[in-house]
Order: C-alpha cells, then structure tokens, then sequence
C-alpha cells in the first residue's frame, strides 16, 4: 500500500481517493432518487381530499428547530474532518458526538411532528397531499436514522483504532453523507414546508 | 483552539443562517406565489452550493473534474425528472 504523505490521511492511498469518488457517485443516485420524491410530491401537493393541506398541517417553531439542529450539525461535522485533518482525536470524537446529538434532536422532533399530524387526523392514507408528504420526508428521516447508527460505530471504531488511513476515511465518507442529508433538508424546508406555508 | 475553528467554515455556517433567515422571510413578507419561489430557488441553491464547495470538499483532490461532472449530472437528472413530471401530469393540461 503506497501512502502518500502530502495529502490528508483519508485520501493517503489510491484505495481510498477512489472509495470517496465512488460514495460521489452514490450521492448522485441519492440525487435522482430524492428527485422522484420531489416530483411526485409537486404532482400530488393539491390533491388533499377531505384532510388538511399543508397550510393548515405546518407549523414554522418545529420547521425551524429542525432546520437549526440540522445545519448546526452539518458545520458540527465539518469542523470534525477540520479536527481530524490536524490530527486531533478528541476534538474529532467530540465534534463527531455532538453532530449525532444534533442529528437525534431532528429526529426527535421530526418524529413529534408526525406523530402530531396523525392526531390531527393526517395520516399516510389519508390523501394523495399526505402520501406523498410522509413518504418524502420519512425516506430523508431514515436517512438520517441510519445516519445515526453509522456515525455512532465510526466514533466507536476511530476510539478504538485511532486515526489510520481506513478509519479517516471512512469518517470523511460518512461527512460527505451527512453534509448531503442537509441539502436535502434545505430543498425540503424550501419547496415543502415554506411554499406550503406561503 | 482558533485552529479547531477555521474561518472559512464559521462564516459558511453564518452564512447559511442568514440565507435561512431570508428563506423564511417568505412566509413573513406577504410575497407574491412566483416572487416567494424565485427567493427560494436562489436562497437553496446558493445554501447547497455553500454545503458541496465549503463543508464537502468538492474540489479539494484530484477527482475534482469527475467529483463535478457527476453532481451535475445528478442536478440534471434531477431537474429533468421533476419539471418533466410537471410538464407531463400539470403543465401539459392547463
């Protein structure tokens, strides 16, 4: 295995400069499956039957809550690769912890506000609008769940092995997906929540 | 300390509060339907742009040329899948 010195450890090998260009490449399948939702949402947001429309159904304090704790632990993991790079672990694990505290707090609150649409009389069978809402949001919300799990064992496995050129990649890999949950989250809060609410 | 805090990414991520704040402001400004979604075609983009060149690293290795050449692609996927959905199932009706 031939390590290049100059370049920061997770792209140190060939290996791993071309594991990041493929995880890439994943994000743009994620791209176009993201889009599908998107389009069917956009095609199905008037039809609401007999239950709510999006006006009536969303409310900006949960909106809010959960687009501050999912920037917050975008720039969270983003100074975490920043700590990883100057070869600091802690700091790393630290920012690593704090981006997963984050990451669960919009869940949290994600999963309140389904839970609130539902005893409102809002469910995925209710409408077409509904349908398509729950199932454009849940596939974002495991995402992130998964999310979760992922980054909890790269923090288990980085404690454990400290900084090698597999473990910081794997971590670099894990910030890209988590950078990109966010961008979608900020077509979602756009197209969804404040056009719905305009 | 400071080095744990690169510039570059706090003002990225003041920047991106500021184009949520301006999002937001299209539901507290009474905006015209096309003026609110041009504000919120602008505000997203400009924040996913922020989120690939600043926290991603878009750019940064040697791939940069293929790194770019899929996200676009994948843009245009994207936005052929919905405004051809749109054309097909709304637009192509009124």
């Amino acid at each position: 295995m031939k390590i290049d010195s100059s370049l920061p450890l997770e792209y140190s090998t060939e290996e791993n400069r071309l594991k990041i260009f493929g995880f890439w490449i994943f994000l743009g399948a994620e791209i176009a499956l993201f889009a599908t939702l998107f389009a069917t949402y956009f095609v199905l947001v008037e039809g609401t039957g007999n239950g709510p429309s999006g006006e009536e159904l969303f409310k900006v304090p949960t909106l809010m809550l959960q687009t501050i704790f999912l920037l917050t632990s975008s720039f969270t993991i983003g100074l975490g690769i920043n700590a990883m790079r100057l070869g600091k672990q802690k700091a790393m694990l630290s920012f690593f912890v704090i981006t997963l505290i984050l990451g669960l707090g919009f869940l949290g609150v994600e999963i309140y506000e389904f839970v609130e649409y539902v005893h409102e009389g809002a469910t995925i069978q209710t409408s077409a609008f509904l349908s398509s809402l729950f199932t454009l949001l849940g596939t974002h919300g495991a995402h992130v769940t998964l999310g979760l799990f992922w980054g909890t064992f790269i923090i288990l496995q980085t404690k454990k092995r400290g900084f090698t050129p597999e473990t910081t990649n794997k971590a670099f890999i894990f910030s890209l997906y988590w950078h990109f949950l966010d961008v979608v989250w900020i077509f979602i809060f756009s197209f969804v929540y404040l056009k719905g609410m305009m | 300390m400071k080095e744990l805090f690169p510039r570059g990414q706090v003002m990225g991520f003041a920047f991106s509060l500021v184009l949520t704040l301006v999002a937001l402001s299209v539901i507290v400004f009474d905006l015209s339907l096309k003026m609110g979604v041009i504000v919120l075609l602008v505000t997203a983009f400009m924040q996913a742009a922020l989120q690939l060149v600043m926290f991603m690293h878009a750019g940064e290795s040697e791939d940069k040329a293929s790194i770019y050449t899929n996200v676009y692609y994948g843009l245009f996927v994207a936005l052929v899948t919905i405004f051809g959905t749109m054309l097909t199932m709304i637009w192509g009706y009124q």
